[in-house]
């Protein structure tokens, strides 16, 4: 929602600065009329969304599943990973808690 | 500007190794890399280069969310330890099993439901949902 909400105020300012610079016609030079938002770019500085914490914590559950040993805690959309796990397991389980959208991944595992 | 400068090559071998709808945005000192890689391989790459700017990647200042999705159709080989992949009535843990799909086993991609899961079909027909973990993409 917000991402769309984001999307529609640009829009708005994209119509907004096209009506402005229609008025302008024929008092200026062409380069004015040929300006146009550039919206790739403007798309990438969108805020980070994050994910609720309730749904940080059903993502969680599903990526420590198979790891018993491992406690993830969310607060805040913050992340915490504590208990132990072999090294060689750790991107993947990265890998999973990244993708949930979190503000924050602190990972104080204890690797074996 | 620290942080993108401390994970400077992993921006660059994301742009050059064809991720798509590249995103990089630094918010209250965490960077966040989004995109979507063209191969798994691509996406294991990038983590590679990430675990060895920071290792064990303890400092909490990157959030790295590049999808290897797959389309439709496509075969993806389960990649579990040695156990079989049990296959779910919906996308959660909580869902019941309804199948499995051995180690190792090849599967056809339906569609990718989210980061997580995915729709997948095994030859012998099953149908259901798998954790994304556990699937090596073509």
């Amino acid at each position: 929602m917000k991402r769309l909400s984001f999307k529609l105020i640009v829009f708005s300012l994209a119509v907004i600065s096209t009506v402005e610079l229609s008025s302008c016609k024929g008092k200026t030079d062409k380069s004015t009329t040929t300006t146009s938002p550039d919206t790739t770019s403007t798309t990438t500085t969108a805020p980070v969304e994050v994910a609720s914490d309730e749904a940080l914590r059903n993502g969680v559950k599903d990526a420590t599943k198979d790891y018993p040993s491992v406690t993830a805690t969310v607060a805040d959309g913050e992340v915490t990973l504590t208990g132990t796990l072999e090294r060689s397991k750790l991107p993947a389980l990265m890998q999973s808690i990244n993708s949930l959208n979190p503000k924050k991944v602190n990972n104080q595992l204890t690797l074996n | 500007m620290a942080i993108q400068q401390k994970y400077q090559e992993l921006i660059n071998a994301a742009r050059t190794s064809g991720v798509n709808n590249l995103q990089v945005r630094e918010q209250n000192n965490v960077l966040y890399i989004d995109g979507e890689a063209p191969t798994g391989k691509v996406k294991d790459q990038l983590w590679d280069i990430y675990n060895r700017i920071d290792p064990d990647f303890r400092s909490g200042d990157l959030v790295l969310d590049v999808k290897a999705s797959s389309a439709a159709g496509t075969k993806a080989k389960v990649i579990t330890e040695t156990s079989n992949l049990n296959i779910r009535k919906g996308p959660g843990t909580d869902q019941p099993i309804v199948g499995k799909a051995a180690h190792h086993e090849m599967v056809t991609v339906v569609n990718q439901t989210n980061d997580q899961w995915t729709l997948i079909r095994t030859d012998a027909g099953e149908e259901g949902y798998v954790y994304n973990r556990y699937l090596e993409k073509a």
